[in-house]
This record gives C-alpha cells, sequence and structure tokens, in this order.
C-alpha cells in the first residue's frame, strides 16, 4: 500500500519533508518510525488523514501519515 | 535549610529554612529560622511564598505592605540536573480582577543566581516597604551565616539589565551572580510589566546579554516600585560530588525522554522551544496577528530551517545544564563563524514578538527581543499588549491608538517597544485589559484575568481560565488537544482538575520544567534526588498531594483578590468569532465552555475550603 508520510520539524532532517512510501498491508505507524529511524522519546503526535492517531493505529492504502515532534515550553 | 527528620511530609515543622526579612525603609534586617508548616514549606518556591502572601490583606500593588518575597525550593543548588531556579512573588501590579484587586503572583527564572543565592545559606528574602534612595542587595555568604546588605545603586539607575549586571560583575567577580531590573522596571508607575534579568554564566563569561527571565507578572516593577535594583549572590561554589542516584536521574533528564526534544538538533534532538512553530503551523495554530492565524504559510519564514542560512544559530545552556535549550542566534561571519550575539529564540518571545505582530522576518525579531530582554520587559505581556493595539489600528484606520502603527510595520512597533521600556508609553506598559477597558473593546484582548495569554492559541486551551499564573508555567493543558488530540470533556476535566495542574509543582522544588515535563515532580526521579541530597522520604503521592494544595491555595487567593467565575474565561473573540482556519476540533464553543466549567469547579470548590487563613 502507498502511504504518503510527511515530516515535520527535526524529523525533517536527513530524511525528507513528503514522501510516497509503500508498505505492505496492515501496517502499523510504529512500524513506520520504527523505519524511519525517529526516536520515540522526540515523536510528540501522529495524525492519519489529519486527525489524532496512535503508535499502534493501522495504515491504509492512501492514508497521509504526520508525525510531529514533541512539543513544549515557552 | 536545616532539617531533623527524614519524613518531611509528617513533620515538616523539623525542617527549618533561613529567612531573612529586609526593610527596604529602615534598613533593618532580622534574620529567622523558620519551621515549616507542611510539605509545600518544604519544598519552596511559590508553594511557600503563596501562604505567606496569604496572610496579607493587599488592594494595591504599589503598596508598603506588599512584599517582594525572593526565595528557591527544595533542590536549586542541588546536583540535580536543572535545579537553578529563583522565584520572585509577590502581588503582582499587572494581573487584576474586575474589581482592581492585584492578583498574588510568582515568576521563576533560571541561570546561575538561584544556585549561588542557595550557596549563601539562605533559603528566602523578603523585602518590606520601599527603599527612599536606589538600592541594591547583596547577599554573601560569611563566616557567621548569609549575611545580608543593603547598598546605594544610584549609579545603575537607567541602565539596561545587561548594563547593570556588568557593572555589578566588575565590582564582585566571578563569585558573584545577579538579578537586575531595566530601565522599564524603573517606570514602574507606568509600566506594570517590568521582568527580573538573571544573570548567566555564559553571560558573564563572554559580555553578551544573554541572560535568562522571570519576566510574568511584573516583579521587576515591584522591585523598581520599593526602588529595589538589583541583587547580588555572592558565594563560592558548593557542587555536591554526584550520588550514583543523581547522577543516574540526570542521564535519564538528559537523554530520557523527559527533555530529548529540547536538546539540539545536532544532538538528535528537537531543538528547543521554537520547534513549536513546525509543530503548531500543522494545524494553523501558530499566533499570528493578534491571535487570528489566517491558515497560510506565513509562519513558516520564522521556521528554523528557514532562519538558519542567515545566522549562526548556538544551542547552549543554563550552568551545569545538559539540556542544552537555548537557541542563541548570532550574525554569521564571513568564515560561517559566529559574529555579534544578537538575541535569543525562545518560542514566547519570539512569536509573540514577530509573528503575531505580523513580523515574518527573523533579524527584525532579533532586534525586538533584544530591546524587550534589555529594557527588561515581560515579553509575553509586551508583545500581546502590542498586538492588541495593532488589532485596534486595522479596525480604527481612521482613530488609531498611539503612533497609528499596524501589523508588520517593524519602525512603528520598534518605536513602541522603546517607548514602553522607557515608561513613556502607560497605554502600553500596564497592560492589555487596562488598555482594552479603556478602548472599550475588550474582546479581542488576549489576556485571562488581567494576564496575558502566552503564544498557544486559547481555542486550543480552555484550562488557560484556570491557570494561577502564567497561562503555561501553571497549567500544563496547552498540548491536550494539539499534541495529545484530547478535544472530549472528561480529558479536559480530568486534566485541569488533576494531572495537568502538577506542572506547577516545579516551580515550588527549584527545578526547570525541562526536567519532566509531562510527569510534572511526582516521580521516582524526584523522589530519589531528595532522598539523596537530604536523606528525606517522600512518596510521589505526598508530592502531588503537596502540589495540589499549593495550587489549590492559589485559586482560592484568586478568589479572594475578588475574581468572579466570570473572569475564568478566555477572550471573548474565540467564541464570539470562531476561527475557520484552525484546524482542530472546536472545544471553546459556548456550550462546551459552560459544561466544563461546571465540571470544573464542581471539583475544586469543596477543596478550596480552608486553605487560606483569615485576614478579616
Amino acid at each position: 500500500m502507498k502511504i504518503t508520510i510527511k515530516l515535520v520539524g527535526a524529523f525533517r532532517v536527513g530524511r525528507f519533508k513528503e514522501e510516497v512510501r509503500e508498505y505492505p498491508p496492515s501496517t502499523c505507524v510504529r512500524e513506520v518510525v520504527e523505519d524511519l529511524r525517529i526516536s520515540n522519546f522526540l515523536l510528540g503526535s501522529v495524525l492519519i488523514n489529519d486527525v489524532h492517531a496512535g503508535g499502534d493505529s493501522m495504515l491504509h492504502d492512501g492514508d497521509r501519515l504526520c508525525l510531529l515532534p514533541f512539543m513544549d515550553g515557552g | 535549610m536545616k532539617h531533623f527528620t527524614s519524613d518531611p511530609a509528617a513533620e515538616p515543622s523539623s525542617v527549618v529554612y533561613s529567612r531573612c526579612i529586609v526593610d527596604l525603609k529602615t534598613g533593618i534586617m532580622t534574620d529567622e529560622d523558620v519551621p515549616c508548616r507542611n510539605l509545600e514549606d518544604v519544598l519552596g518556591g511559590f508553594g511557600r511564598s503563596f501562604q505567606i502572601l496569604a496572610e496579607r490583606t493587599i488592594r494595591q500593588a504599589y503598596c508598603d505592605e506588599n512584599p517582594l518575597i525572593v526565595n528557591t525550593g527544595l533542590l536549586t543548588g542541588s546536583s540535580a540536573m536543572t535545579g537553578m531556579r529563583t522565584y520572585f512573588s509577590g502581588y503582582s501590579p499587572i494581573k487584576e480582577s474586575k474589581k482592581g484587586l492585584p492578583a498574588a503572583m510568582w515568576s521563576a527564572g533560571s541561570g546561575n543566581f538561584g544556585a549561588k543565592f542557595k550557596w549563601t545559606g539562605l533559603d528566602e528574602l523578603i523585602f518590606e516597604n520601599r527603599s527612599p534612595k536606589p538600592v541594591y542587595a547583596l547577599i554573601r555568604e560569611a563566616a557567621e551565616g548569609p549575611v545580608v546588605e543593603l547598598k546605594p545603586a544610584d549609579h545603575l539607575l537607567g541602565l539596561s539589565t545587561h548594563e547593570k549586571m556588568m557593572v555589578l560583575q566588575k565590582e564582585y567577580g566571578s563569585n558573584a551572580h545577579f538579578a537586575a531590573i531595566g530601565q522599564a522596571g524603573e517606570q514602574w508607575e507606568t509600566v506594570y510589566m517590568g521582568a527580573v534579568a538573571l544573570s548567566t554564566d555564559n553571560q558573564l563569561k563572554s559580555g553578551e546579554d544573554k541572560m535568562r527571565f522571570a519576566g510574568r507578572g511584573g516583579m521587576g516593577s515591584l522591585m523598581g516600585y520599593k526602588n529595589l535594583l538589583a541583587l547580588v549572590a555572592q558565594s563560592s561554589d558548593k557542587i555536591k560530588p554526584l550520588t550514583p542516584e543523581v547522577k543516574k536521574v540526570n542521564i535519564n533528564v538528559v537523554k530520557g525522554g523527559g527533555s530529548a526534544r529540547l536538546q539540539p538538533i545536532s544532538r538528535g534532538g528537537g531543538g528547543g522551544t521554537w520547534a513549536a512553530y513546525d509543530v503548531l503551523q500543522v494545524f494553523h495554530a501558530v499566533p499570528v496577528n493578534n491571535f487570528r492565524p489566517q491558515g497560510n504559510d506565513l509562519p513558516e519564514k520564522l521556521f528554523r530551517e528557514n532562519v538558519e542560512p542567515q545566522f549562526v544559530i548556538k544551542s547552549e545552556a543554563c550552568f551545569r545544564c545538559g539540556i542544552t535549550c537555548h537557541n542563541n542566534v548570532h550574525e554569521k561571519n564571513e568564515d560561517g563563524s559566529a559574529g555579534r550575539f544578537l538575541a535569543k529564540f525562545d518560542y514566547e518571545p519570539l512569536n509573540l514578538l514577530s509573528t503575531n505582530l505580523g513580523i515574518h522576518d527573523a533579524r527584525l525579531a532579533t532586534s525586538l527581543i533584544h530591546l524587550c530582554d534589555n529594557y527588561g520587559m515581560d515579553s509575553i505581556s509586551l508583545g500581546v499588549t502590542i498586538s492588541y493595539v495593532l488589532s485596534y489600528n486595522e479596525r480604527h484606520p481612521e482613530q488609531p491608538l498611539l503612533n497609528r502603527a499596524r501589523y508588520g510595520e517593524y519602525d512603528k512597533i520598534r518605536e513602541l517597544v522603546e517607548q514602553a521600556g522607557q515608561g513613556k508609553l502607560p497605554e502600553i506598559g500596564r497592560g492589555s485589559k487596562r488598555l482594552s477597558e479603556s478602548t472599550g473593546e475588550t474582546s479581542y484582548a488576549y489576556h485571562v484575568k488581567g494576564l496575558e495569554l502566552p503564544a498557544y492559541q486559547p481555542e486550543t486551551n480552555p484550562g488557560y481560565a484556570w491557570a494561577i499564573a502564567g497561562g503555561h508555567m501553571s497549567m500544563g493543558t496547552y498540548g491536550l488537544l494539539t499534541r495529545e488530540g484530547k478535544s472530549d470533556m472528561e480529558s479536559w476535566v480530568e486534566g485541569i482538575t488533576r494531572t495537568k495542574l502538577q506542572i506547577v509543582g516545579f516551580d515550588m522544588i527549584g527545578l526547570c520544567k525541562f526536567f519532566d515535563i509531562t510527569k510534572g515532580i511526582c516521580t521516582q526521579m524526584v523522589v530519589e534526588c531528595i532522598k539523596s541530597e537530604f536523606n528525606m522520604d517522600v512518596t510521589a503521592e505526598s508530592l502531588a498531594a503537596a502540589v495540589r494544595r499549593a495550587f489549590l491555595r492559589g485559586l482560592a487567593l484568586e478568589l479572594r483578590q475578588g475574581y468572579e467565575k466570570d473572569e475564568f474565561a478566555l477572550p471573548a473573540e474565540v467564541w464570539e468569532h470562531p476561527n475557520p482556519n484552525i484546524k482542530l476540533p472546536n472545544i471553546t464553543s459556548p456550550e462546551f465552555t459552560a459544561e466544563l466549567q461546571k465540571r470544573v469547579w464542581e471539583v475544586f470548590e469543596p477543596e478550596l475550603e480552608g486553605l487560606l487563613p483569615d485576614v478579616t
């Protein structure tokens, strides 16, 4: 299945801003995060088709996955 | 502090802290060893100072009876990572109820001053009354214990925060650190948002104005009212060898989840608080033009990736802190090396002194932040009051306020900052609540309970209504929708009334919030630090209970200072004109708000009984 992955902020460094990638069916978010070697410590939010989701959320063909770093403070 | 118990929760009176009361009118110093009343006293910070403030009836901030309380937390100056905080408390010149009574406030800052203060042997300093002449206070260690002296400060008048510190450094050398107000605090009559600057090791070694700030609530103006221009803390460093337990905690703080996102990108971190721009922009929730995001890509001009090519950005840290969250922007020399220091890019001052004013140029942003820091004003209150002016002027082009400044007009905005800092513009200096009441147009003044909002859209945070001090420092709900995706009533009631108020614990114990911002201080890490440093046993539950009591005491104090329930509300524009550009569920509709108010007060109100002394 094809997933459009958008990376935000520091996640783009050494990777990409937005890319379409192929994954096997029933891939979950966690597996994509691992595939991209993004630190769980830095992962703040996950959006699937603009809706908050979690690491165990399953992806489907055509989904837009956005990975956001943890945001805090001022 | 001395302690004669290993169980401070059960036997707080066996923990005794060292206080000096300075009567600025007479110069008389009174030293006391004060037994703690409860665990909040033991932890320190506002947990203690609000109990002192609660004992007084204060009807205006600028009065002799309003004390300025300077204290530290239990872990300030310890070997726990981020243990550097100093707290400034008093009744606030800027934050007031609709009845016109000042709110009790505290403000916190890092840098080196806190540790040096603690290492003199003093835990708390209370300044009473006003000095007839400008003075600074010297707190120094001595064989007989900490000594406090008042010194003439005429030579400091009119100097910026940084300049004051440079003068004092020449006199006191490398064993001293400083807290100082700028010209803004000196002009307390027309500037209610004066900040207190705190010196850093980096600043004193480099000569660059890399201060940290206790900005919120006008404590710098309160210092100015008292004619107290600066504090000097002079002591030898008392850095204890790390125990294995604290070492483990510190490693966890630096490398674990707690602060990873604040570490420099070059070290695999998230790059500091500046990174909030990128995250919030996904939702179009970066404040633009007085908190009205437009759904476009304007905020991206100040994304780090777009700023970095033009400047050298140094990731730097407070004294002995491994988190390295400061993003200090320097000119880039031809050879790529760092040139002149321009300003720090922390999220709040950056957004509220640029994007939210319609300015999208990093160099112009550095200039405004630099001015604000050196005049010594709270960047949040300053930026949001100016954005109110710009919003008013956009609505009333035929009869604008002040110098007719509009969004994006850097020269005119700069003029407003300079004149406010010099005390020439009380319309700005006295904050957005008063200004908007004078114009009669209050719906788009972005304050809650008289204190300007930080750079998180209120549409994303109805929890602001119950913040008892700065909006995001005293109620940790600002990420509940954007970061955690929670838009249901149960999550918001639980967050406001139980979990997210725990953030205030950091402003008791002396640790920076980046120690572990999501979990607060009621964690095994903190339990181990207290055990290791003091051989005192506390539980996470007793810490949580003490933090909760301190928070509720602050809420009770607000009600006593005349706040009505309708003041626990967001700016009216939020629900009168919902912003369709923000891509998040609506959790600030009148219906949601009414139900949230009912549910939150149902929890809080019964717990407020008996928290305050009877002062009638």
